[in-house]
């Protein structure tokens, strides 16, 4: 007769893993946790009653909101195409020009910066067409927009194009046959199904636009945006000067963050229905 | 009427390949063939949805392999209804719909009028393919492409719905091509039936003559026939013998007498086959039982012990042992009964020289 298995031995290994599991898992949530609720429970009350008598705080906030909406609408509106080819067509240099739209985001974005200067600069050929037509690029809010549309838009094609891989085809195909064309279709069928998609892609490049330093502070030093801002002040006068505003900035970014969540709880429509 | 030729498309990883086949205007085709055989990606094809990468596809006279789906004038139904979620049930028929009354006229046909307030997300599965099925139908399509339309549907409710999806197929003329896997529903609807198998067309005409008249052991086997012999074929000298059954005729289109060997068995039947290996196929159906031999004219009589006996509903499914060959024969439970038949007892097994098709 054989020998009733031992089973309390993979029990105890279960148990242990789920502590383990438990113990890394919340040691990492404290970790990123903890400074951004530091910031805004140590200069937020600051930070909010700076604003009313802190003008270049008001404008920098005015400035980041603006150049940040810009980016991400222009994202939208350009990106929105590329994303819908990606996830349906299959043509050849789709895998290069999928590679194309990472790159930012694997570049250090001071090299992004600099890159940007380099097309956009007083004296490259593009950047002194511009200033011909009396468009400033460089030390302007076009490039702060620029900027944070060359950092956060591969986010909301990337995004978007999850959304529309989502939709079935087969939806379309329906459409189609029941007398739509291919762009009413689009319009009737895949964005109202891809929608929550795309506005959490689109919230992420906002909020990604917002938060950009180090490609912005190459192009456009002045005006300042928030974060130029709060690096400003910490090297002028130190935590003191530099905590209110980074605290309005960490603020700020709950904002999209309960956007996205709320969305993602009301999950969007992926099944074939 | 649809016109395939030489059709060849691809969606992902799976290939269509030079189908042809054609369902005259006015016409019900059904597709059949196992999973994975491109049955989907044939009707999508025909829909414009999927790419032809060669060949011609004509609907109703006109070639449309370029056209795009919206001007082909072809409604689509899926297994899995693809009825829009972000859309009422309501807003889903009236989708495409020519018109209020058709929406109205289909609602009422296909007794969906207790679905048109609710919420898609809330449907069972065949209730979608009710909707779906209207929905398409609201548009007039000239040629419709159902892709396994009626498998969420309970038995009753299949019935009823094939009956009135024919009827308006009768009266409002469309060109219909079905896909299914059900080879009662295949016989029932079908006025072309194409066996499609690995992207590609095994067989194609009348459903009698497909089911009846398989091209391969293959195909006869994936039909349900489940007495396929492999053996030898020998054209007999007698110009019309006379166990022939009164159809001497056949020899005038070139079939002559054809005896064929398997082992012990040794089957007559007719046919164009020369001398040579090749297979035998008879259907269950053919295969009449008796317990004492029979006086008829079938030329084929064997003597067999019952070894399973396996009860299918209305129908019993009995395994013969003919001298070590198995011989299946379907006869009513009924039937079965009378006989008293059990594992065991000694039966005589008879079928005319026409149930048995040489392939």
């Amino acid at each position: 007769m054989s020998p009733i298995p031992d089973r309390s031995r993979p029990r105890l290994r279960h148990g242990v893993f789920t502590v383990l599991a438990a113990i890394g898992g919340s040691l990492l949530l404290l970790f990123l946790a903890a400074p951004v609720l530091e910031l805004i429970v140590t200069g937020g009350a600051g930070g909010i009653t700076r604003l009313g008598r802190d003008a270049e705080l008001r404008q920098a906030l005015m400035l980041t909101g603006l150049t940040a909406t810009t980016a991400t609408l222009l994202g939208i509106v350009c990106g929105t195409p590329v994303a819908y080819l990606l996830s349906r067509s299959d043509f050849r240099g789709r895998a290069i020009l999928s590679a194309l739209l990472d790159l930012p985001l694997l570049i250090p974005h001071p090299v992004a910066g600099i890159a940007l200067l380099l097309v956009f600069g007083r004296e490259s050929a593009v950047g002194s067409a511009l200033l011909a037509a009396g468009l400033r690029v460089v030390g302007s809010p076009v490039g702060i927009v620029c900027a944070m549309l060359f950092v956060s838009a591969p986010l909301y094609i990337s995004g978007a194009r999850e959304a529309f891989a989502r939709v079935d085809f087969r939806y379309e195909a329906v459409a189609r046959t029941l007398g739509d064309d291919a762009w009413r279709s689009f319009n009737r069928v895949t964005l109202p199904l891809a929608r929550r998609g795309m506005v959490a892609a689109a919230v992420v490049m906002w909020a990604r636009a917002v938060s950009e330093f180090g490609a912005i502070v190459i192009l456009t030093y002045n005006p300042k945006v928030v974060s130029v801002l709060s690096y400003d002040r910490f090297t002028l006068g130190g935590l003191r000067e530099a905590l209110p505003v980074a605290a309005v900035m960490a603020i700020i970014a709950l904002i999209p963050l309960t956007v996205l969540r709320t969305l993602r709880h009301d999950r969007s429509v992926s099944v074939t229905t | 009427m649809i016109d395939v030729r030489g059709l060849s498309a691809r969606l992902g990883e799976f290939e269509l390949r030079d189908v042809t086949f054609d369902v005259p205007a006015g016409g019900y085709g059904v597709v059949i063939g196992p999973a994975g055989s491109g049955k989907t990606t044939l009707l999508e094809a025909i829909a414009g949805v999927v790419r032809a990468t060669n060949g011609d596809v004509k609907l109703n006279g006109r070639s449309v392999t370029t056209v795009p789906p919206d001007e082909r004038g072809v409604g689509l139904v899926y297994q899995h209804a693809y009825l829009f979620p972000h859309l009422s049930v309501l807003e889903n028929l009236r989708y495409g719909a020519q018109d209020e009354d058709t929406v109205e006229e289909l609602v009422r046909r296909l007794e969906i009028d207790a679905l048109r307030q609710r919420n898609v997300r809330s449907l069972s599965g065949g209730e979608r393919q009710l909707v779906a099925l209207a929905r398409a139908l609201a548009h007039r399509p000239g040629v419709l492409l159902l892709d396994e339309p009626f498998s969420a549907l309970d038995p009753r409710r299949r019935g009823r719905t094939r009956r009135e999806v024919r009827a308006l197929h009768r009266e409002w003329g469309f060109t219909a091509l079905q896909v299914t896997h059900d080879f009662t529903e295949a016989g029932l609807l079908g006025d072309v039936a194409v066996l499609l198998d690995a992207g590609r067309v095994l067989q194609y005409g009348p459903p009698e003559q497909v089911f009846r008249k398989p091209a391969s052991p293959y195909i006869a086997e994936f039909l349900g026939a489940e007495n396929v012999f492999a053996g030898t074929a020998r054209v007999l000298a007698e110009e019309a013998p006379d166990w022939l059954e009164g159809d001497a005729a056949a020899l005038a289109h070139g079939y002559h007498a054809i005896e064929f060997t398997s082992g012990p068995l040794t089957l007559y039947t007719v046919g164009s086959t020369g001398n040579g290996p090749c297979y035998a196929v008879v259907r269950s159906e053919e295969v009449v039982l008796s317990l004492a031999p029979q006086s008829t004219s079938a030329r084929n009589e064997f003597r067999g012990r019952v070894v399973e006996i396996g009860t299918l509903g209305a129908l019993a499914r009995v395994t013969l042992d003919v001298g070590g060959t198995p011989l299946v024969a379907a006869v009513t439970t009924r039937s079965a009964r009378e006989m008293e038949l059990r594992e065991g007892a000694e039966v005589y097994a008879t079928f005319k020289a026409m149930g048995v098709h040489l392939c």
